[in-house]
């Protein structure tokens, strides 16, 4: 290093610390303080904040390698509920807290103990850059713009319109696949009249199975039915002393203490699986609406506002129970058209 | 030691925060950590003529205020036992819900006051008269792990939680844990409903799905929590909860005490 400074004499001439400083100084920053820590070394002092440091390495090294032993040697797969695995994961946790932390505090212990205590204040910066650069920089853009000559080429610039044309086209081509008309898709769902209502296993299900405060979920006999998101329907029966206040035009929606509501709620979707058969009351577990199972599964708390709408049930010849119909109203949460 | 630098003020304080932090984070996992451990009893045995008259004596005692005298109730007090059958009371007294200290939205468990052979002559008595589903004595002892799970997640799940430990219900209802009930038990109660809980009888779900459902429960409560604290099991509100309070917290105190010792 012989080049000359601006700052002063060649760097070679000045101790590293004067560099420091001129540096420093350089960037705005002032060293308003600094002191070593141990003047005299290798004191009893020192070595002590020097054993700390080394502790918390060392600690670092047992936490890595308890970590590696651990994955090699832990018995970590499942062998019932005697067996040590459950450990594993914590274990591991442990010893990357001991490697990790050992490091952390290590490096922080280093500079607070070991570091020499230094104080130092820096400026802050203007603003802008200054005039000249300003108007250079845009100088230089103006410059290039100019420099296509593209007001002069007709023929680019009218294909170059056409390019991002079709780009934006490219860009909003996906949005037409939101375009769609539902149909009727809302409106129905898989139950139709003569239905046999099953369970999940496909099993159905005749009046003597379910005991009085009983309840079970049930499904349409047709493929996937178990699949589909609006056929859900809970079969409830009833105490024989529940008062139910039947709706109008549904009083041969029932078949004895037996009634059937959409499980889907009327407020997001949600399974309505939670049934109180002591206060008749059906819950959604996802944002707490309660219905009315006694007035035609009508809400009475939560932010559902449409009752759950009723499936209309009854037995075979063989005895089980049938749906006499697909649901007279749309299952679930509200749409956009629907009125 | 004269080489020691001037002391700062504070200094004591600085000395002891680490163990204060230690401390506090001790306290907060160990609270969260407070799991019960599951007890289990032996199958009922059956019962005999004298059972039923010791346990009339019981009943006109302790339970014909609110249940009456030829157990058909009381309005506004206690529900008829008419077709309540042994296994309800076995359930009620034997989880200590019944006799019930007071009035509320539910009668949670409790300790008994009847011990195990007064509980069963009540039973015999209310099941002589009144009849209905009697204690279970022969609960299968194989149940299917795997078909037991299928059907808790399909039938008890939405109430009691994935993991057995309850949850909420309305007007200050709960679904309780699961975690100290019995086989037998947990048996009576599908068999019986007590409370809210809606009945899922021997049609529905049979003796055998019944003995699934009660070997999944057992190994959901015997189970320990491979990923270190189960924080109740209650999924990732709790879990999300303790990440913050504990670990931004204990990041937040240890921020703090390096900026102190600077």
């Amino acid at each position: 290093m012989t080049a000359k400074q601006p700052d002063g004499p060649t760097a070679a001439k000045r101790s590293r610390m004067d560099l420091v400083k001129a540096g420093a100084t350089r960037d705005g920053v002032e060293i308003i303080h600094y002191r070593k820590r141990y003047v005299v070394p290798a004191t009893k002092l020192e070595r002590r904040a020097e054993r700390k440091v080394a502790f918390w390495l060392f600690v670092a090294f047992i936490g890595g390698a308890g970590y590696l032993l651990t994955t090699i040697f832990w018995p970590w797969e499942f062998k019932g509920d005697t067996g040590l695995n459950y450990l594993f994961t914590p274990l591991l946790g442990i010893f990357m807290t001991l490697g990790l932390g050992g490091l952390g505090i290590a490096v922080i212990g280093y500079g607070k103990w070991l570091l020499p205590d230094e104080e130092s204040v820096q400026q802050r910066h203007g603003g802008p850059s200054d005039e000249f650069e300003r108007e250079a920089t845009a100088a230089t853009l103006l410059e290039m713009a100019s420099a296509t000559e593209l007001p002069r080429r007709k023929l680019i610039k009218r294909t170059l319109g056409l390019s991002i044309l079709g780009l934006v086209a490219l860009a909003l081509a996906p949005l037409g696949g939101l375009i769609k008309k539902p149909g009727r898709a809302l409106y129905t769902t898989p139950w139709k009249a003569g239905s046999r209502l099953v369970r999940e296993d496909g099993t159905p299900i005749k009046p003597a199975d379910l005991k009085p405060g009983g309840f079970e979920t049930v499904y349409p006999d047709v493929p996937h039915a178990v699949l589909a998101s609006d056929a859900p329907t809970l079969l409830l029966r009833l105490r024989p002393d529940a008062a139910v206040n039947v709706r109008k035009g549904r009083e041969d929606y029932h078949y004895g203490d037996y009634y059937a509501y959409s499980k889907v709620c009327t407020h997001a979707g949600c399974p309505v699986g939670l049934f109180e058969q002591q206060t008749n009351r059906l819950l959604c577990p996802c944002h707490q609406s309660q219905f009315e199972v006694l007035d035609g599964c009508r809400p009475v708390f939560g932010p559902a506002s449409r009752s759950l709408p009723q499936l209309s049930i009854d037995v075979d010849e063989e005895g089980y129970f049938i749906a006499r119909g697909d649901y007279t109203e749309p299952v679930g949460p509200a749409f956009w058209e629907r009125g | 030691m004269t080489q020691r630098p001037e002391p700062r003020p504070g200094g004591r304080f600085r000395r002891f925060s680490g163990l204060i932090v230690i401390g506090l984070a001790l306290t907060t996992v160990g609270g969260l950590y407070s799991l019960a451990s599951p007890s289990r009893d032996a199958a009922q045995a059956t019962s005999a003529p004298e059972d039923v008259a010791e346990g009339k004596k019981l009943y006109d005692k302790s339970c014909i205020s609110c249940h009456g005298r030829n157990l058909q109730g009381v309005s506004d007090r206690g529900p008829s036992l008419i077709g309540a059958g042994g296994a309800a009371v076995d359930f009620q007294v034997g989880t200590g819900r019944m006799p019930a200290a007071r009035q509320e939205a539910q009668i949670g468990r409790k300790k008994p006051v009847f011990d195990d052979k007064q509980t069963r002559q009540l039973a015999a008595y209310v099941q002589a008269v009144g009849g209905g589903p009697d204690i279970p004595t022969a609960i299968p002892s194989d149940g299917d792990l795997a078909q037991g799970g299928r059907l808790f997640r399909g039938n008890c799940a939405s109430c009691h939680n994935f993991a057995g430990k309850g949850g909420a219900l309305s007007s200050g209802k709960y679904a309780p844990s699961l975690d100290k009930a019995t086989p037998t038990q947990i048996y009576e109660a599908m068999l019986t409903g007590p409370q809210n809980m809606p009945v899922f009888g021997d049609n529905q779900i049979s003796p055998q799905e019944k003995a699934d459902i009660i070997t999944y429960i057992d190994s959901l409560n015997s189970e320990k929590d491979p990923g270190g604290f189960g924080l109740g099991r209650l999924g990732p509100v709790p879990e999300g909860l303790a990440g913050w309070i504990i670990g931004i917290g204990a990041l937040m105190i240890a921020t703090l005490w390096i900026g102190v010792r600077s």
